[in-house]
């Protein structure tokens, strides 16, 4: 897999909500390359601080321009947000393992999205396109102020259903409130994103359900390229790095 | 312009490579032209029996710098040599094969087998890992480092670096024990014992509890440190500890350093090591230096 590092320029950076920002860069290489579940690593900072470049799971990639989805919250993504149109950053990627696509015969696909973990799913409804299965967005927030306008998830043919922790939009609760949407069959595949409680909860529902599927793990990530080993995790087949052999995992790989 | 440093019988066509530990998969992201620039590759420390590592969390950013306890993870030196030795040579780049043990005959038991394997331009000897669970490090002892060094020297058919930790009270005299015991460089220095706190957990920011500084942060003590071991031994020395660019680089040069290493920063670009060496060139070009010798060790006092 082609892995680039090159300076592209911001086209904007936009509220999505009271919450969430979305920064849009002109990058037709990285667009051209990029698949679901891959992340591209933003150097924030000219200077020292933050030292380390930041991790952003791509929201979509369309026309020349890359989208990343993401929560001002810390050091480096608040000085993303910060951003303003023409400011040129340099950034690596895309990188990592990417989502598996479905096989033809899976016929319910299901996206499970917790907060800013929905990131990777609006890319991948966009290339699942034209594949048959029914497309499931079952998306967790903590409020109002975290959720979003759905619209395009709905274009691309997905059904969306949204849990909140107050109960402010959809059902109150996690998102496993919602997983009487999910078809209980060897035909569906699940596509997992959100924090570590949220994946231990998709993990076990699906070991229990014996259902199929993946993951995209997060960590505190420095080098994304597999060489300092400080982002591993533990899998069935012992540590494994999130940027390099993720941050895709098989659900029945994780150990919580 | 002669860029050329030796180290031992080794003869490096640079002084720029890289710190152990930092460039794994690079040969995925650089192109074969690029990897070919390097003076030297260093790959990630490798130990007699595979180790799986320290739990997460593994890093933590800190200011202008990190703090790593990554443990080792590595797949036993028998695995290196079948799997990541053969890709390693391929590029053609000088070699310095990095290990770590327990005793002295695991040392000199590693380095026997790197003898048969052939095709390396040095062994360089990890005494300063921080990370795995002993009071005191191989480099925290005079005695100890001339005994590994002496045992690795007895048995090593290529020129021995001793890799020296910076938690020490004077890294010169430990240099020196290295050097009598026959090293052929220095290579410094490892990471600086530290430790950070989430102070909304109340617990360390490491899943191992405390770990190793690096990056920018430590760079004035480690360029320090340099200078220092540089006015004893007479042995080159590798000089690292936060390098970032070509200025940086020359700091060390200047110290008294024959090569320079780029650690932590190869996470943050992992091109910098050929910046450093376009910059270095570039220096030496507008100061009239046609030799490295020039550089090395030219500070004034």
């Amino acid at each position: 897999m082609k892995k680039i590092q090159d300076r592209y320029k911001v086209v904007g950076v936009n509220k999505v909500n009271d919450v969430y920002f979305r920064l849009v860069l002109d990058a037709p290489a990285l667009a051209r390359e990029v698949k679901p579940g891959q992340f591209i690593h933003i150097k924030v900072s000219d200077g020292l601080e933050p030292l380390f470049r930041r991790p952003f799971s791509v929201f979509r990639a369309k026309a020349g321009k890359v989208e990343v989805f993401f929560e001002p919250v810390g050091k480096g993504s608040k000085l993303l947000a910060a951003k303003e149109k023409g400011d040129i950053l340099d950034v690596l990627g895309p990188l990592g393992r990417p989502f598996t696509l479905p096989s033809k015969s899976v016929k319910q696909v299901v996206f499970i999205g917790g907060g800013i973990g929905v990131a990777p799913f609006l890319l991948f409804s966009d290339i699942l396109l034209k594949h048959k299965a029914e497309k499931v967005l079952l998306y967790g927030g903590r409020s109002r102020a975290h959720t979003f306008s759905m619209a395009g998830f709905k274009a691309n043919g997905v059904k969306t259903f949204v849990a909140t922790d107050d109960g402010s939009v959809g059902v109150k609760g996690r998102v496993s409130e919602l997983f009487d949407k999910i078809d209980i069959a060897p035909t569906t595949f699940i596509y997992a994103c959100g924090p570590r409680p949220m994946m231990a909860t998709v993990a076990a529902f699906a070991r229990e359900k014996n259902l199929s599927g993946e993951a995209s793990m997060e960590e505190v990530m420095a080098c994304g390229l597999g060489a300092c080993l400080g982002c591993s995790i533990s899998t069935t087949k012992g540590y494994q790095t999130v940027c390099h052999d993720g941050p895709v995992f098989g659900l029945e790989a994780l150990v919580f | 312009m002669n860029l050329i440093v030796k180290i031992g019988t080794a003869v490096f066509p640079n002084p720029v490579t890289v710190a152990s530990g930092t460039f794994g998969h690079a040969e995925e992201f650089y192109g074969q032209e690029e990897v070919k620039r390097l003076g030297a590759l260093v790959p990630k420390t490798v130990t007699l029996q595979a180790q799986q590592g320290n739990p997460p969390t593994r890093i933590c950013e800190t200011p202008a710098g990190m703090i790593n306890a990554i443990g080792i993870e590595n797949p036993g030196i028998d695995r290196f040599i079948d799997e990541k030795l053969p890709k390693l040579k391929a590029t053609g780049v000088p070699l310095i094969v990095s290990i770590s043990a327990h005793s002295e005959d695991d040392f000199a038991l590693m380095v026997e087998k790197l003898n048969a394997a052939g095709g390396l331009s040095a062994v360089e000897l990890n005494l300063s890992c921080p990370n795995l669970q002993k009071k005191v490090l191989v480099a925290q002892s005079a005695e100890a480092t001339f005994a590994v060094v002496r045992r690795v020297k007895e048995v090593s058919k290529y020129p021995v670096i001793a890799k020296l930790s910076p938690n020490v009270t004077d890294i010169a005299a430990i240099a020196l024990a290295a050097e009598e015991a026959g090293a052929d460089g220095i290579s410094m220095v490892n990471t600086f014992m530290a430790m950070a706190i989430d102070i909304r957990k109340r617990c360390s920011r490491i899943g191992n509890f405390t770990g190793g500084l690096s990056g920018p942060a430590i760079r004035p003590i480690a360029v320090r440190m340099v200078c220092e071991t540089a006015a004893k031994v007479k042995i080159p020395i590798i000089g690292m500890g936060g390098i970032t660019n070509a200025d940086d680089a020359l700091e060390f040069l200047i110290a008294g350093a024959s090569m320079v290493a780029v650690g932590t920063y190869n996470f943050v670009d992992p091109r910098a090591p050929l910046a450093v060496l376009d910059g270095i060139k570039a220096y030496m070009k507008a100061n009239k230096m046609t030799d490295i010798r020039e550089l090395i060790g030219s500070i004034r006092r």
